[in-house]
């Protein structure tokens, strides 16, 4: 039976994911209130298209809704799963329209800027405050730093592909990859400190 | 091991969390990383960079008929589920989709291989004790499936570690059709797995498939175990 939408909305998504395996409309319907924004903008970052990322994002909602609970909590968040099954499908999209280039920007800043911070719940805000750690952390990456990342995480490119599409060795590229990473995760340590 | 093999094996492992390796060179990391605790404390340490570049894209809000044609499509399955309680989705799904699962390539073979996986296991390298079944696979898996009630949980040892973007999917076959089991699992550092299946009643062959995070449908790959349960 489905629980109310009400006390839905008073559960941790963790506590969600029981229910959703258990089919229950409610549930899934404030997983997507929670992540559904999220999730297009990411699935729009990398397709960059509304359309395609429209129908990506129902894809992958749909996925998470028919393979039931199947979510692991030693693998990191709900949120951190289920954007990585919009990444996946976004991807998979891109590359079934071969030739397709990805977007390179991290500029491209927020409506969510727009919003009302009473709209904002306690989670969206620590949200907001991570983002601007990750997008200050990815402004201060030199450029080849930023760049092999964005390729490799919103462009679904190997190493071997991106050595080739900016004409460097495939160490250089690893290593670039490797210097950024180190820089984004010390700053979000220190953000926790 | 030196510190120049880790630092070899070491340089891959950002490429690795991107996802930015070829298959290839995955397996071949995961396999050093198997036995080797700095690699995966380096990992470890990593992945949390990846995981938050999704929070740094410009936030688009969603169109409203996103949302509507979502909940439509759950809404019906969800009455498609109610009104046929005892039929298992995942059979409702693969039938409307024209898979019938006796008659498609990928569970095919699946259930053949399930066959060589019981004869292996049928060489002297299987055993059963009463509501315990355990079986050694090839690959160096064992597998253990202790009876619970109806169900059964399944435990899987000597796995190696899988990419982030994989998770383990366990299939059961029954009345000649093939069934995903509704739990997703991963190995941990010390290779071991578990997963219970909720319902063992008429399974002749459970199998567990490498599939991409969130699941599949399908099985999309080569089982890494077969067991057959005794009736």
């Amino acid at each position: 039976m489905a629980v109310r939408r009400e006390k839905a909305e008073r559960l941790a998504d963790e506590e969600l994911m029981p229910l959703v395996g258990r089919k229950d409309p409610e549930a899934f319907e404030v997983l997507y209130d929670r992540h559904g924004g999220a999730a297009y903008s990411l699935a729009y970052r990398i397709v960059g298209d509304r359309a395609a990322a429209e129908e990506v994002t129902q894809e992958a909602f749909i996925s998470v809704w028919r393979s039931g609970a199947r979510f692991d909590s030693t693998r990191g968040s709900v949120r951190s799963w289920l954007l990585s099954v919009v990444r996946n499908r976004a991807i998979d999209f891109l590359r079934s329209r071969a030739g397709k280039a990805p977007k390179l920007d991290f500029d491209d800043d927020a409506v969510l800027e727009q919003r009302q911070a009473s709209e904002l719940t306690e989670d969206e805000a620590l949200r907001r405050e991570t983002a601007a750690e990750v997008r200050g952390a990815l402004a201060e990456l030199p450029g080849e730093q930023s760049k092999v990342i964005e390729l490799a995480y919103f462009g679904g490119f190997s190493h071997s592909e991106i050595a080739r599409i900016l004409g460097l060795p495939m160490g250089t590229v690893k290593g670039r990859m490797r210097l950024g990473l180190e820089k984004i995760r010390g700053q979000l340590a220190e953000g926790l400190a | 091991m030196n510190d120049s093999d880790h630092k070899r094996w070491s340089e891959d492992l950002a490429a690795y969390v991107l996802g930015a390796l070829e298959a290839d060179e995955a397996a071949a990391l995961e396999r050093h990383m198997d036995g080797c605790e700095r690699c995966r404390e380096e990992m470890r340490w990593l992945q949390p960079a990846v995981q938050t570049l999704p929070e740094s894209v410009a936030r688009q809000e969603p169109p409203k008929q996103l949302r509507q044609s979502l909940m439509a499509e759950v809404r019906a399955d969800a009455r498609a589920e109610g009104r046929s309680p005892s039929t298992s989705r995942w059979r409702s799904l693969w039938a409307a989709r024209g898979m019938r699962v006796a008659t498609g390539f990928a569970v095919v073979a699946l259930v053949a291989a399930a066959v060589v996986g019981y004869e292996v296991g049928d060489g002297g390298s299987g055993e059963s004790s009463g509501s315990t079944v355990v079986s050694r696979q090839p690959g160096g898996i064992t597998v253990k499936m202790v009876s619970e009630g109806d169900g059964g949980k399944l435990h899987l040892s000597g796995v190696d570690p899988l990419p982030s973007d994989k998770v383990l999917e366990a299939w059961v076959e029954r009345e000649g059709k093939v069934e995903a089991v509704p739990a997703l699992f991963v190995p941990d550092r010390n290779g071991q797995a578990e997963t219970t299946i909720a319902d063992m009643t008429g399974v002749k062959t459970v199998m567990v498939t490498k599939e991409p995070s969130g699941g599949s449908e399908t099985p999309t790959g080569e089982p890494i175990v077969t067991m057959s349960v005794p009736q």
